[in-house]
């Protein structure tokens, strides 16, 4: 992405989220983005996931110019690019693990064989192939992370974004998630991690700092 | 996505507020349930009506002071009710001026709802009472079981002979006693039965064999000697039917002592005048029953809007996690049509299930056959997907282009 900037308005004034960022990540990246509250790192990730669209600037997925893009082709590059691990975990309470793992390949039009052959796969990958009959409220915190993990995987996705995964988490439970995060980077996955804690970040392979909109310091580690 | 799923999904969601669910769904029932029944009933009355009017005989037409049935304000009724009463002396004359060019001439006059007694028995109160003459059996179609008819003498003479309907006699006279010769009392007064008339069975889901036959001109002199007749008249042919109502009605105005500057002040009713007057009836019903029952299913409809305006706001965060994971906006928009319709459509088979039985139920009330009315049923639930639709339509949009960052964020 070359100089991309968000900017709201509130009443008269405008507030600049992001301003004139240029950013470029590689196939098989591990990043982290961190900053303080305020500095624009959701903001940044909702463009990169393609929730939102900057205001100017460039921002091309794999060729694809998304600035551009109306809200279903914007859905659809989500379904198919995008795999999504959100704090709150974000799972629909009703269904069980399997349907929600298979809840992208829904969207996607895949056939219900193999989707559900799929789902089942992603979930043995998070080590959670005996729990797939069980519904979100009836696991425990980490174990709905890795749910959620399994259905950003599902698609196959270009990139992981996780939006600060351990945030809801004890110490224990994010280093296991973590550890798969590590695992999944192993494999090929490029992912790209929000959050605020820095032994969390220690994880990845490169750190970028933001603080009020601007790019302060990205670094490999 | 596949049309399934947004039919699974849909159906799932409905079911997680079952009650809320049914409440609406009862909201659309309720006003299929009223359009179905009234056409079920009506449609059900419409087809015995014409077997009915029809059993009065081809050929035949009446003469009375009033149409069959009287619309509009006090000023037309009362407009009817200040013709002059056709008396008995009028209707002599108009027998004597059409001698020769008819089958026959009968009158009569009714009251309605008498109390008759024989012995220990007393009937409800629904008896009706005729005054005739001998020409009234043949006129109205009945035949004699038992006994004998209504005499020229038993006119002449007003004599309190009494010929009576089949149900009359057997509610008088049950197991197989002889009715003949007795002496009935009908509202205080004494007849004694000379005859029984054969069974006709019921029209307008009505007996017409409950009723006693008195010789007109005791009736004038006993009962009310101020009553109108009403003139039964047969044509010779039905070529000649037009051609002798033309007749009537001359000789009519002849025997009421009309000038030639007088307009008719009486009517003549034909079987298709009675038909058009009862198609007059349910037109003006089922045009009332669809108003009201229309009204009833737009109110269903802003319930569905509401129930599924508020369905969006709950699930603000399931739409969000959706849309995230890349359900386009038709898929969510189809998704929350689907519910509408669902409901709408469910509510309007319900209504449809119900309704068609209960008209059924009233039809069978009224010894009539039973019905399924196509037309309507089919209509409703037209209508029912109509309003499904066009009520759900703004919350299903509203649902399809929520921002999924907006959606997402934490309350």
């Amino acid at each position: 992405m070359q100089s991309l900037c968000k900017f709201y308005e509130m009443g008269d004034q405008v507030v600049k989220a992001l301003d004139s960022i240029d950013l470029d990540f590689g196939l098989n990246d591990y990043a982290a983005i961190m900053g303080p509250s305020g500095s624009g790192k959701s903001t940044l990730m909702n463009i990169i996931g393609c929730l939102d669209t900057p205001t100017s600037g460039i921002y091309e997925l794999n060729g694809q110019q998304v600035a551009e893009m109306d809200d279903d082709e914007l859905a659809r590059i989500r379904n198919r690019e995008i795999g999504f691990v959100f704090q709150t975990f974000n799972l629909l309470p009703r269904l069980n693990c399997l349907r929600n793992v298979e809840l992208p390949l829904i969207y996607a039009g895949v056939s219900p064989e193999e989707r559900e052959a799929r789902a089942r796969e992603a979930l043995q990958r998070v080590g959670l192939g005996d729990r797939i009959t069980h519904k979100p409220a009836e696991l425990s915190g980490g174990q709905i992370q890795r749910v959620a993990i399994a259905r950003a995987l599902i698609n196959k996705p270009s990139i992981i974004l996780a939006d600060e995964p351990t945030g809801n988490l004890d110490t224990a439970t994010s280093h296991e998630i973590m550890k798969i995060f590590g695992e999944l980077s192993e494999a090929g996955n490029t992912i790209i991690l929000i959050t605020h804690e820095e032994d969390i970040a220690r994880y990845t392979r490169r750190i970028i700092r933001l603080r009020d909109g601007k790019i302060e310091s990205d670094k490999p580690q | 996505m596949l049309l399934r799923e947004t039919v699974i999904q849909a159906i799932t969601s409905l079911t997680v507020n079952k009650l809320r669910s049914w409440l609406t769904i009862m909201g659309v029932a309720v006003g299929v349930f009223s359009i179905i029944a009234v056409m079920t009933a009506l449609d059900a009355i419409d087809k015995s009506v014409e077997s009915g009017l029809t059993s009065l005989g081809a050929n035949t037409f009446q003469i009375q002071k009033d149409p069959a049935m009287v619309f509009g304000s006090g000023h037309s009724r009362n407009f009817y009710a200040n013709r002059k009463e056709i008396t008995y002396k009028q209707a002599l004359l108009f027998r004597k001026y059409m001698e020769g060019r008819v089958r026959n001439i009968g009158f009569i006059i009714v009251r309605p709802a008498n109390l008759a007694k024989y012995a220990n028995r007393t009937t409800n109160p629904d008896v009706a009472m005729t005054g005739g003459d001998e020409n009234f059996a043949a006129s109205n179609g009945f035949a004699i079981a038992a006994g004998r008819n209504l005499s020229e003498n038993d006119i002449r003479t007003a004599r309190n002979s009494a010929v009576i309907g089949s149900e009359l006699a057997e509610t008088l006279f049950p197991s197989g006693e002889n009715p003949l010769n007795k002496f009935i009392k009908v509202n205080g007064e004494v007849y004694t039965v000379a005859g029984v008339f054969v069974k006709k069975g019921a029209a307008f889901g009505q007996s017409q064999d409950n009723f006693v036959l008195i010789p007109i001109t005791r009736f004038l002199q006993h009962i009310n000697e101020n009553s109108s007749l009403s003139i039964t008249v047969e044509a010779l042919s039905r070529k000649e039917y037009q051609q002798t109502i033309d007749r009537a009605i001359g000789a009519m105005r002849l025997a009421r002592g009309l000038t030639i500057k007088d307009v008719n002040d009486f009517e003549i009713r034909t079987n298709e005048s009675l038909i058009d007057s009862f198609r007059d009836i349910k037109i003006a019903i089922s045009t009332g029953a669809f108003i009201i029952s229309f009204m009833a299913l737009l109110t269903a409809g802003v319930g569905i809007m509401n129930i599924m305006l508020v369905s969006v706001t709950e699930r603000t965060r399931e739409i969000g996690i959706r849309k995230s994971i890349g359900a386009p906006r038709t898929t969510i928009l189809r998704q929350f049509l689907f519910e509408a319709l669902f409901l709408s459509i469910a509510g309007g088979l319900i209504g449809v299930l119900v309704g068609v039985s209960a008209g059924n139920i009233l039809a069978l009330k009224f010894n009539l056959p039973p019905i399924f009315p196509i037309l309507w049923i089919t209509v409703s639930m037209v209508v029912c997907s109509a309003i499904g639709m066009a009520f759900g339509l703004f919350p299903a949009w509203k649902a399809a282009n929520l921002n999924p960052v907006e959606a997402l964020r934490p309350k």
